[in-house]
């Protein structure tokens, strides 16, 4: 299939005896959202630190656009189009929200010893900025300093400032993680507002955005790939019911 | 007009107009006063850069003023005696022309500066506040022994600078050049701040690993910073030298980086403009109290904690409100 964004095979990861990520194989296909679920501990985080390049793999082979990616470290691949977020949210709090947004614009623009000018009045800010901050529902807060932003507000500007620069796939981890059900709704419909532009790879624990949401999902347990469907083959399949959404025998 | 700007334009004005109004009241001693306030001004406003900014808590900017004043004293000193400061690859008398003369402090404080913050700046934290204090320290020390330049003991300048067209001696005419030099690192800083490069120096000071997440290199970015701070700092030393026609290894005492660092504080960390305020009430407060009691810290102390624990943005954004931040 020529639309095939990425393709991990025979992924393995251990930390001493401990097997964090067993065999695992995963294929994404362009424009999809593909959710990566499994229980506490199974192995997720270590495998998005394996596809973002934040972790070495000890075997195994990773390849984007066909192009083995392997042994590429994680700001290489951020420069091929890999861009993710992280589980604790990481932005700078003490400025704007569109200082914050502008920063991740900047870091596309080679160096920045520009001493003169307002920041604001760069060509490249005036023509990205509104549209970046359009895009994640911020504009309205552009002024605002970014600690005052509500817990998914920020989750929003993160995912916001990791799509600058178009990236092409965007792993998103665990973005609902700590929002309550209102923050939730807000960064789904943001997240699905993206469908289609970008490929998204969503490590998620809340099951009805997954199955709102997802194209594919994947289901990991132990570090190993158990399932791998649509959300209705997922809800439906019996090894998944088992050993996942704890269903009784 | 919004509350900072109406701040800052009346701030600007009575500083402009003091000189005249000084004399016409029979004040004059107040102009040099003011001098003094307004070159310990713009080494604060300096300072502001790097720990309001950049977050990066220098307790060695003492040091940069003090090779700042030196080279006003060594240009001097060998301008008037008989001996040139250095004959290869040309002969250097010293020199005793402002022109030359500033902006040679202004360079010597830089190079101080891109030395010791290259080596600081690859530390952060406590590590960078301690390794910072020890330059100075180092550099206090290196000029306590050099005997030639008075040592321990300092060393007095016979008459100020002279510049075309000014007569430095003139308290007036100092003031002046004191305040125009004031004005021009405001506005340099205010530009600097919120350029291109000033955003990413912000974001550093807030989350240097998200900077460098976002695949930013911020080390360059804070020594440059570090670099001009200490260049303006060599530049308020310079004029420092020039006003009390006296230099000593004092200058570069550790006491005084904390003097600036109050400042800054008490004035507003992060604004630039309050460094002046800071530095305005501090001066003021020292020279009054100081009438008074021999310990006037008793008093400053208590003052300076209030100020921290209630003016959010300090003296300045308690004037100009919650706008106060970035210059």
């Amino acid at each position: 299939m020529a639309d095939i964004l990425l393709k991990v095979s025979g992924l393995h990861k251990s930390f001493g005896a401990l097997l964090a990520t067993n065999n695992f194989s995963l294929t994404l296909t362009r424009g999809h959202i593909h959710a990566l679920i499994g229980p506490n501990g199974a192995g997720k985080t270590t495998v998005v630190n394996q596809l973002s390049g934040d972790m070495p793999v000890d075997s195994g082979t990773i390849q984007f656009h066909g192009r083995d990616i392997t042994r590429l470290k994680s700001y290489q691949r951020a420069r091929l189009g890999i861009a993710r977020s992280f589980q604790i949210t990481h932005i700078f709090e003490n400025l704007t929200v569109a200082e914050n947004m502008g920063l991740a614009i900047c870091t596309g623009l080679g160096h920045n010893f520009r001493f003169w000018r307002n920041w604001q009045n760069a060509a490249a800010i005036k023509n990205e900025l509104p549209l970046a901050l359009e895009r994640v529902d911020l504009l309205h807060r552009a002024e605002l300093s970014a600690r005052h932003l509500s817990h998914g507000e920020k989750r929003q500007l993160e995912v916001g400032m990791a799509l600058i620069g178009k990236p092409e796939l965007l792993i998103l981890d665990e973005p609902m993680a700590g929002l309550g059900p209102g923050g939730t709704v807000e960064l789904a419909k943001l997240i699905k507002k993206q469908k289609g532009q970008v490929t998204i790879l969503l490590v998620e624990h809340d099951m009805d955005v997954v199955f709102s949401l997802a194209d594919r999902v994947t289901v990991l347990v132990y570090g190993e790939n158990v399932a791998t469907g649509t959300p209705d083959e997922i809800r439906h399949n019996s090894v998944v019911r088992k050993a996942y959404l704890g269903e009784g025998e | 007009m919004t509350r900072k700007q109406i701040t800052i334009g009346c701030g600007a004005i009575i500083l402009i107009l003091l000189p005249p109004a000084a004399l016409l009241s029979g004040n004059p001693y107040l102009i040099s006063l003011t001098s003094r306030i307004i070159i310990y001004a713009l080494a604060a406003a300096s300072l502001d850069l790097l720990l309001g900014y950049g977050a990066m808590i220098s307790l060695g900017h003492a040091a940069f003023v003090g090779v700042g004043a030196y080279t006003i004293a060594i240009l001097h000193f060998h301008s008037a005696g008989a001996e040139p400061l250095f004959s290869w690859p040309f002969l250097f008398a010293g020199s005793n022309n402002a022109l030359l003369t500033l902006p040679l402090a202004t360079l010597s404080a830089s190079f101080a500066a891109l030395i010791i913050g290259g080596l600081s700046l690859r530390t952060t934290g406590m590590h960078f506040i301690m390794i910072t204090l020890a330059f100075a320290q180092m550099l206090y020390y290196f000029f306590i022994s050099l005997e030639k330049y008075g040592g321990d003991d300092g060393l007095s300048l016979a008459t100020r600078n002279s510049l075309v067209g000014l007569n430095l001696g003139n308290s007036s005419h100092f003031y002046y050049l004191c305040l125009a030099a004031l004005f021009v690192f405001l506005i340099l800083a205010h530009r600097l701040v919120n350029s291109r490069f000033g955003l990413v120096v912000r974001g550093a000071g807030n989350n240097d690993r998200r900077i460098k997440g976002l695949g930013i290199h911020s080390y360059r970015y804070k020594l440059v910073t570090f670099v001009i701070a200490g260049g303006s700092a060599g530049l308020a030393g310079a004029l420092l030298a020039n006003q009390t026609e006296f230099v000593s290894p004092g200058l570069m005492h550790w006491t005084l980086s904390g003097e600036l660092m109050v400042m800054v504080l008490l004035g507003g960390l992060g604004t630039l403009f309050g460094p002046v305020l800071g530095a305005t009430v501090f001066l003021a407060l020292e020279t009054t109290l100081a009438m008074y009691t021999e310990h006037w810290m008793i008093y400053m102390g208590p003052f300076l904690v209030l100020t921290v624990i209630f003016a959010k943005r300090g003296l300045f954004g308690f004037l100009a409100g919650d706008k106060g931040k970035n210059g």
